[in-house]
C-alpha cells in the first residue's frame, strides 16, 4: 500500500470517528436538545456589555436586554472602552432613562473586550454574571431559559445559541448556516461535557466560578474560549441552552471575515498552548476537548496539504501534457483515458461527504427560524463544498501569526 | 445529570470507535474483494494470452520448417498484440483504482514479461517477413516525475493514434523498469540510454518526443 493511501485512510478514519461521536450523541440525546430547566429560585443576574465604537448597535443591544422577561436581571452594566464615536453618550442616555442600566467607562482603552469585561465585573454584586457583545441582541426569554442550569451548584457557565442577524449577501447567509451548525454541534458537545467555548454574544457564569478563574485572560484574543477551558480545568460544568437565542451581526465582507477568523484561530492556539500541560490528563478537557481541538487542526491541515499536493501535481502534469501534445500534434484527450473504476478511497470520500452533508441538514432542521425561513439549497452546497475549504488556509496563516507572536485585536 | 446519562456519555466514545472500525473494516474488505475479483479477471485473461503466445511461438517454429506464409505470421502477431493491448488497458484501469492490494502490480510485471517474449519472437519473424512494422514502446512504470509522466502520456496517445490509422503496426508497450532480467539484457543489447524510448522495427530508437508525421517517416 502506498504511503499516501495510508495517510488518506488514517485521515478518513479520524474524520469518520468524530462524525460518529456526533451522530451517536445526537441519537441518544435528540429529545433533550431543546431542554429548559426550571430554576429552583430566582437567581440574581447582572449582564455586562463591553463596548468599543459600537454606536450603531449598542442601543439595540441595551433595548434587547431591557426587554428580557427574566425578573432576576438586576443590572445591565455597559462598559465603554474609551470609544472614539458617541457610544458613551448613547449608553449614558439609557442609564439616565432606566435605573437598571449602569454606564461605565474604563480609565483608558484596554485594547480588548476582556479588559472591558473584567472592568465591568468589579461592579457586579449578583450571584450570576452574564456577558453580551454590543453587536448582539438576546431574545426576550434568552436569559430566563439559561438560569435553570445553575440549579446545579457545580455549573460554572451556560452559553446560548448564536444566530446571524444580517443576511444581506452570500457571505453573511453562509455564515448564518455555519452558526447553526456550530450551535448544534456545541449542544451535542454539551452532552459530552465538552463545550469548549462560551460565546461572547450571550453567556452567563456563576459569579463564584468567575472569581475562581479570576476573570478573563486579557492577553488572549479569544477570552471566551480561554475562560471556558479554565472553568473545565477547575472542574466547573459548562452547558448550553439551545432555546436561548441571540442574534449577532457577522462580517459581511471577506476582509472583515478574514480578520475575525484569524483572531479566533490565533486565540485558539494561544489557549491550546496555555493549557498544553493538561493534554491527555484526566477530565474532558485533557481527554477530549484538547485532542478534539488539536485533531481538528491536524485534519484541516493534512487535508489541505493532500489536496494541494494532488491538485498541483495534477495541474503540472496536465499543463505539460497539453504543451507536449500541441507540439507533437496529438489530440489532447482520448476516450480511452477515462477511468470508470473509481477506487475504494473515492467511495470512502463519497460516504464521508454524504454523512457530513446529512449532518448539516439535520443541524439546520433543528434551527428553524420563523423570522428568516429556509436556507436555499445553493447556500448549503456553497457552505459544504467551498466555504469549509477556506478554513485550512486560515489555520496556516493563524499558525504563522501565532508563532511570530502577533497577538493583536 | 443522572448516573445513566453519565454512563451513556462515556460509552459514546467506545461505541463510535467500534462503529468506525466496523465500517472501515467493511469498506476495506469490500475494497479488497473488488480488487481481488479484478485481479482474478486479469489473471484469467493472462492465462489465455500465455496460451496464445506459446501458440504463436509454435507457429513461428513451424514456419521455419514448412511453408507458412508471412501473411499468416503477420496476422497472428498483430492480433495477439492487439489482444494483450486491450487487456493492458483494462489492467491499467483496475490498477489505477486498486489501492489496497499489490496483485495488479504483479500481473503488470507478468504482462511485461509476456510482451518481452513477444518482442523477442518478433525479432526473428520481422527479419524473415518485412510485411509489418514493430513498435516497442519502453516506458517507466515507477517514475513519479511530472515531466516523465507527461511525456509518456503523449507518447502513448501518439503511438496508439498511429497504430489505429494503419493495419500493419504491432505495438508493444513494455514497462522497462520492472527488474526483468531478460528485458534488461535486451535493453542493453539495443543500447537503450534512457526511458521513455521507442524502438521501431528493431532499428531506429527515438528518445525525444517528435510530431506524429516525423515518427511515421520511420515506418516503411
Amino acid at each position: 500500500m502506498e504511503g499516501l493511501t495510508i495517510v488518506y485512510l488514517a485521515y478518513t478514519f479520524i474524520a469518520f470517528y468524530f462524525l460518529f461521536i456526533y451522530v451517536l450523541t445526537y441519537i441518544q440525546n435528540r429529545k433533550n436538545i431543546y431542554e429548559i430547566i426550571k430554576p429552583k429560585r430566582e437567581y440574581s443576574v447582572s449582564i455586562i456589555v463591553p463596548c468599543y465604537n459600537e454606536a450603531e448597535s449598542i442601543g439595540r443591544n441595551i433595548q434587547a436586554l431591557l426587554a428580557s422577561n427574566y425578573k432576576g436581571l438586576k443590572k445591565i452594566i455597559v462598559v465603554d472602552d474609551c470609544s472614539t464615536d458617541n457610544s458613551y453618550e448613547i449608553i449614558k442616555g439609557y442609564a439616565k432613562k432606566f435605573s437598571k442600566v449602569m454606564a461605565l467607562k474604563t480609565p483608558k482603552n484596554t485594547g480588548c473586550a476582556a479588559g472591558a469585561k473584567n472592568y465591568g465585573a468589579k461592579f457586579v454584586k449578583t450571584e450570576l454574571i452574564g456577558f453580551s457583545d454590543a453587536d448582539s441582541f438576546p431574545g426576550v426569554n434568552s436569559i430566563s431559559n439559561m438560569v435553570g442550569f445553575f440549579n446545579d451548584t457545580k455549573m460554572g457557565a451556560v452559553t446560548s445559541r448564536v444566530l446571524v442577524s444580517n443576511r444581506d449577501n452570500t457571505l453573511s447567509r453562509i455564515q448564518s448556516i455555519e452558526y447553526k451548525i456550530i450551535a448544534f454541534t456545541r449542544k451535542l458537545l454539551g452532552f459530552l461535557d465538552s463545550i469548549y467555548v462560551t460565546n461572547g454574544p450571550l453567556s452567563i457564569y456563576s459569579k463564584k466560578a468567575f472569581d475562581d478563574v479570576e476573570g478573563f485572560d486579557e492577553k488572549n484574543l479569544t477570552e471566551d474560549i480561554e475562560i471556558t477551558w479554565h472553568f473545565v480545568s477547575k472542574g466547573w460544568k459548562v452547558q448550553m441552552a439551545v432555546p436561548s437565542k441571540v442574534y449577532t451581526i457577522v462580517p459581511d465582507n471577506i476582509k472583515a471575515w478574514f480578520k475575525q477568523r484569524i483572531r479566533w484561530n490565533v486565540g485558539g492556539l494561544q489557549t491550546l498552548s496555555k493549557y498544553r500541560k493538561k493534554y491527555l490528563q484526566t477530565g474532558m478537557l485533557g481527554l477530549f476537548i484538547m485532542p478534539f481541538f488539536a485533531f481538528s487542526w491536524i485534519l484541516g491541515l493534512v487535508g489541505l496539504f493532500l489536496l494541494l499536493y494532488r491538485f498541483t501535481q495534477y495541474l503540472m502534469v496536465k499543463f505539460l501534457i497539453t504543451k507536449y501534445s500541441i507540439a507533437s500534434q496529438v489530440a489532447l484527450v482520448q476516450m480511452n483515458q477515462f477511468n470508470l473504476n473509481p477506487s475504494i478511497l473515492f467511495f470512502f470520500g463519497i460516504v464521508l461527504f454524504t454523512l457530513g452533508f446529512t449532518y448539516t441538514l439535520i443541524a439546520l432542521s433543528y434551527s428553524k427560524e420563523k423570522e428568516f425561513g429556509r436556507h436555499p439549497l445553493r447556500d448549503i452546497f456553497i457552505y459544504s463544498l467551498f466555504y469549509l475549504l477556506m478554513y485550512p488556509p486560515l489555520l496556516i496563516i493563524s499558525f504563522f501569526k501565532f508563532a511570530k507572536g502577533k497577538h493583536e485585536w | 445529570m443522572s448516573g445513566k446519562m453519565l454512563k451513556s456519555r462515556k460509552n459514546v466514545f467506545w461505541e463510535a470507535l467500534i462503529i468506525t472500525i466496523a465500517i472501515f473494516m467493511m469498506g476495506l474488505f469490500l475494497g479488497i474483494l473488488i480488487e481481488t475479483s479484478n485481479s482474478n479477471k486479469i489473471g484469467d485473461l493472462f492465462t489465455q494470452s500465455e496460451i496464445s503466445l506459446v501458440d504463436g511461438m509454435a507457429i513461428l517454429k513451424l514456419s521455419e520448417e514448412s511453408n507458412i506464409s508471412c501473411e499468416v505470421l503477420k496476422e497472428q502477431n498483430i492480433n495477439f498484440a492487439n489482444k494483450i493491448y486491450e487487456e493492458a488497458k483494462l489492467l491499467e484501469e483496475y490498477e489505477t483504482s486498486g489501492k489496497l492490494t499489490d496483485g495488479m502490480k504483479l500481473l503488470h510485471k507478468k504482462y511485461d514479461l509476456l510482451r518481452t517474449l513477444l518482442w523477442m519472437s518478433n525479432q526473428e519473424s520481422l527479419e524473415r517477413c518485412s510485411n509489418y512494422n514493430l513498435i516497442v514502446y519502453l516506458y517507466s512504470y515507477n517514475s513519479e516525475e511530472t515531466n516523465t509522466k507527461a511525456t509518456q502520456n503523449v507518447w502513448g496517445k501518439m503511438l496508439l493514434d498511429i497504430k489505429e490509422n494503419r493495419n500493419d503496426i504491432l505495438l508493444l508497450p513494455i514497462a522497462a523498469d520492472q527488474n526483468l532480467t531478460s528485458l534488461d539484457i535486451l535493453l542493453s543489447e539495443y543500447e537503450i540510454e534512457s526511458i521513455p524510448a521507442v524502438v521501431i522495427n528493431n532499428k531506429d530508437i527515438l528518445y525525444e518526443l517528435e510530431n506524429k508525421d516525423s515518427v511515421e517517416t520511420h515506418l516503411p
